[in-house]
């Protein structure tokens, strides 16, 4: 791969196993392995995106095999969780649903939401998709696979929570 | 004596009952279909001395089976049977055989077999028992085989689910109790209304009309008291049946879940769905508006008719008139509508059946193109649905209108009657008023007690096939004290072990000794016992005969629960549940902390594909696996083996299922699991028993080879034959993938 990317642009972060993350421009990510092997165009990705969203990453090759694996993001040294931290931010887009104005009766079901990223409309395909969880928070995705999260049910208005609770 | 067999088939296939009696020199017996010699007493049994040329052998291939004694290679007499004599017959095979091996016929040769093998003789009426248990007859089609009282039955059973909510269904009598007292109250003012504020006053007395006032305001009050009464009961009784039809749902699970697994495998999805489903439903109903109904009805029947008798005995006796012909119209459709509620119910648990059955198997309903067939299988249930459903409408559709009729001649009846006790004077206007009103309550409670006989009809139907799987009996039951292995070293000693699925023996003793971390390899042709014998070791079934130790202790003697913490199983087809990945790799360790399951996911080769899912190990797989491939499946199966650690492992055809690539991927995840564990595969391909310290070669029920690879290469029996089979079948795939692509 081009190994030659502009310094000036490049940001590392060295972990204490030896391996060494390296971002280029345009957001690309070449990880360094112990062995000084350079894999292109890696993927940063959380291992439990739902239930432990502060939990383990992993570091994959662009093909799929992972390289890398960070327990906890806490553990690692400044610069390089600085770097994943921001990675993860960019990569992770989930919307915050601050506020559900309709929900169409049947399925598939309409969604119309006011995000923390501006209003929205999408399709949930099943009741299934809108998954609460135990700390009271609620995933849902729709049936394109973009997921939303609404941190507390018990915090959104009463309209809201209406709509929510003839769903799941 | 040592056993007794019966036979129920003559020579000519005609039945005929007799019996074969095995003891320590003779098998004496009733007249057989073909014999020759042995000593016949007159008109009575014959009897053969046994030798050690004597064989008894019995074979069961169709539906007639064959008892034959022989001396040396000469048969001397022949029986025939139906397989419903079969597992008394197998136990007089046993018994013969054991006989043979001990030193004089009666003592056994190890203390074990003693123990186990008189219970065997002896109990020959219960092993008769033992095929109607196996498959447990409780689930009948036909549920209208009970009558009379029998009706009334499952429905006082209930009560026992009542018990916890006691105190709520003992307010919520009290309660309807107070709210038809005050339903009585306002027929009760008219009565003075009429005859002391309206009559005198229409006949020019000076009445106030202030009375009138009082006596209105005592009508609402009464009215009000009894809203608000029946209202509080209705809640409560709807409250209590909920918890009721609630603790059922969950008994019956439960119970299921207790039971073993030939339970399940004789049982329809769809049926047991609809038993815990929509017959606790109906319960529900039937508690929480028709038991309160017929409570109240019932207390207000009793109170009108003493009021009733309290104003006029005379009309009061007139008004009953009608009633012992609804008594004998209870009496003569009760039985004719818990059939008919029966069947319906039956008929809609065949049309549950039939989508429990093809949704699952959908994709094979579509490559075959068979929509329409599945359309019309589902139409004829719902046809049938609705028929039984017409047939029992028709009956008590009729008893409303018919109850109605006789209430309306009643009170016809009482018209008149009433109207000439008013001209003759001993009755007011009034009085006649308010007892005309009561009369109609009266009436109106009959009706919607005639009404409520169905709804409890139904209510009975329902209980009752919830009751016929509360009532089932686990085949594998926990032993009174049970032994609590705690974590095993993993010996397994199999000794003698016969098993008999319904009348079929499929495992004629089995003797193999596993050692602590052995890993055994189970080969055979299909229907050769394989799967039965990991199913024992697993103790999903008990043995019929024989026993099974792990470190020492009888399997029949340990906790299974217990047990089964030490087991894992890898099956043909992974089963995952509806959950995330995460969910169903930790299946069997709920409480796994996250760092187990992915050491678990990596070492079963799992961990890089669960992380290209969307959500990595949050991702959702659905009641069939979702979008994952049959290897993904099955790694994350191995996984979940994996992380309860067990210390035996059952592989029962893990690799069979998926393609050569990938199953060189599960096959080193597989080597990492055995490590260490007392292992128990069976395979079809034999390249994956390669890791095995010996293979056990099963054919038809017995062991014929046991060794390794090359010991059994060396004796060049079945094992070879197999295993040259499938060299071969592979060499000619292999030449077949070269040239395709010159092709």
């Amino acid at each position: 791969m081009n190994t030659h990317a502009n310094p000036l642009a490049t940001i590392t972060g060295d972990s204490p196993e030896g391996w060494r993350l390296e971002r280029h421009a345009h957001g690309r990510l070449d990880l360094i392995d112990a062995e000084g092997r350079r894999h292109a165009d890696v993927d940063v990705l959380r291992a439990f995106p739902v239930t432990a969203s502060a939990g383990p990453v992993a570091v994959v090759a662009a093909d799929g095999g992972e390289l890398a694996w960070v327990e906890s993001l806490a553990a690692l040294p400044a610069a390089l969780k600085a770097l994943l931290d921001r990675e993860l931010a960019q990569r992770e887009f989930l919307p915050v649903i601050e506020r559900i104005e309709t929900v169409s009766d049947t399925e598939p079901t309409e969604w119309a939401v006011h995000t923390d990223r501006g209003p929205h409309r999408f399709t949930v395909a099943h009741a299934d998709d809108v998954a609460r969880q135990p700390d009271g928070s609620v995933f849902i995705t729709d049936t394109f696979g973009t997921r939303y999260r609404i941190p507390r049910v018990a915090a959104l208005d009463s309209h809201s929570r209406r709509l929510l609770e003839t769903l799941a | 004596m040592l056993a007794i067999g019966r036979f129920d088939l003559d020579g000519e296939l005609r039945f005929s009952d007799g019996w074969i009696v095995l003891t320590t020199k003779r098998v004496i017996a009733d007249e057989p279909a073909s014999a020759e010699g042995g000593e016949r007493t007159a008109g009575g049994p014959r009897s053969w001395t046994i030798d050690a040329a004597t064989r008894l052998d019995v074979q069961l291939r169709s539906a007639v089976g064959r008892v034959e004694l022989s001396q040396g290679d000469r048969i001397v007499a022949r029986w025939l049977f139906t397989p419903a004599k079969a597992p008394a017959i197998h136990a007089l095979e046993d018994a013969f055989d054991s006989r043979l091996r001990g030193p004089d016929g009666l003592t056994e040769p190890d203390g074990l077999r003693e123990a186990r093998q008189p219970s065997a003789a002896a109990d020959v009426e219960e092993t008769e028992e033992k095929p109607a248990a196996a498959a447990p007859r409780g689930l009948a089609d036909d549920a209208g085989a009970t009558g009379g009282l029998a009706s009334w039955r499952p429905l006082f059973r209930l009560i026992s689910f009542a018990r916890p909510h006691a105190g709520m269904a003992i307010l919520g009598a009290m309660l309807s109790l107070a709210s038809t007292a005050a339903a009585l109250v306002p027929p009760y003012l008219t009565m003075p209304l009429v005859d002391d504020v309206l009559i005198p006053r229409q006949n020019g007395k000076d009445v106030p009309f202030s009375l009138v006032w009082w006596y209105l305001g005592g009508l609402l009050l009464a009215a009000v008291a009894a809203w608000l009464l029946s209202w509080i009961q209705t809640w409560t009784l709807a409250w209590v049946s909920e918890r009721i039809a609630a603790g059922l749902r969950t008994r019956t699970y439960a119970h299921m879940q207790s039971l073993s697994l030939d339970f399940f495998q004789g049982k329809r999805t769809g049926d047991l769905m609809s038993r815990v489903g929509s017959d606790t439903d109906k319960i529900n109903i039937f508690l929480s508006v028709n038991l309160i109904e017929f409570a109240s009805n019932v207390m207000l029947l009793a109170l009108t008719a003493a009021v009733l008798i309290w104003l006029n005995p005379l009309l009061a006796l007139l008004t009953l008139v009608p009633f012992p012909f609804v008594v004998w119209l209870i009496y003569a459709v009760r039985e004719r509508l818990r059939r008919g509620f029966a069947r319906a119910a039956v008929a809609w648990s065949d049309m549950t059946s039939v989508l429990a059955d093809t949704i699952p198997g959908i994709r094979v309903v579509k490559a075959f193109a068979q929509e329409s067939r599945e359309i019309d299988r589902f139409v004829t249930a719902n046809e049938r649905v609705l028929e039984a459903n017409d047939r029992v409408n028709v009956v008590w559709s009729f008893c409303g209108p018919f109850v109605s009729l006789f209430s309306e001649i009643g009170l016809l009846v009482v018209w008149a009657c009433g109207a000439w006790l008013v001209f003759s004077g001993s009755v007011t206007v009034g009085g006649l008023t308010a007892f005309l009103a009561y009369i109609a309550r009266f009436y109106g409670r009959v009706e919607s007690m005639i009404r409520m006989v169905p709804a409890t009809q139904r209510a009975a139907a329902s209980a009752q096939r919830i009751f016929e799987i509360l009532d089932c009996k686990p085949t594998v039951a926990e032993a009174p004290r049970p032994v609590r292995l705690g974590r095993v070293a993993g010996r397994i000693e199999v000794s003698g072990v016969h098993f008999r699925y319904g009348a079929r023996e499929v495992l004629h003793g089995i003797d193999l000794v596993i050692e602590p971390g052995e890993m055994i390899g189970l080969v055979g042709t299909s229907g050769s016992g394989k799967s039965t014998l990991a199913n024992l070791v697993c103790r999903f079934y008990d043995p019929s005969s024989g026993s099974i130790r792990v470190d020492g202790v009888d399997l029949r003697d340990v906790d299974i629960a217990d047990y089964h913490r030490n087991l894992g199983c890898v099956l043909q087809e992974p089963f995952l549940f509806f959950g995330t990945i995460a969910d169903n790799i930790a299946y069997g360790r709920p409480a796994a902390a996250r760092e187990k399951i992915v050491a678990a996911a990596r070492a079963a080769g799992a961990h890089d594909f669960i992380l290209s899912q969307p959500l990595a190990y949050d991702s959702r797989v659905g009641e069939r696996g979702g979008g994952l491939s049959g290897g993904e499946r099955q790694r994350l199966s191995i996984a979940r083996a994996l992380l309860v650690d067990p210390r035996i492992l059952v592989l029962d055809e893990a690799t069979s299922s998926v393609d050569a690539e990938t199953e060189s991927i599960i096959q080193a995840a597989i080597d990492r699991l055995v490590t260490g564990r007392t292992t128990i595969a069976i395979a079809h391909r034999l390249s994956t028993l390669r890791r095995a310290n010996r293979l056990v070669v099963l054919d038809a029920g017995r062991i014929v080879e046991m060794g390794t690879h090359d010991d059994l290469l060396a004796v060049d029996g079945m094992y070879a034959r197999l295993y040259r089979s499938q060299m071969k079948a592979a060499e000619e795939a292999a030449a077949a993938s070269e040239t395709a692509p010159s092709a």
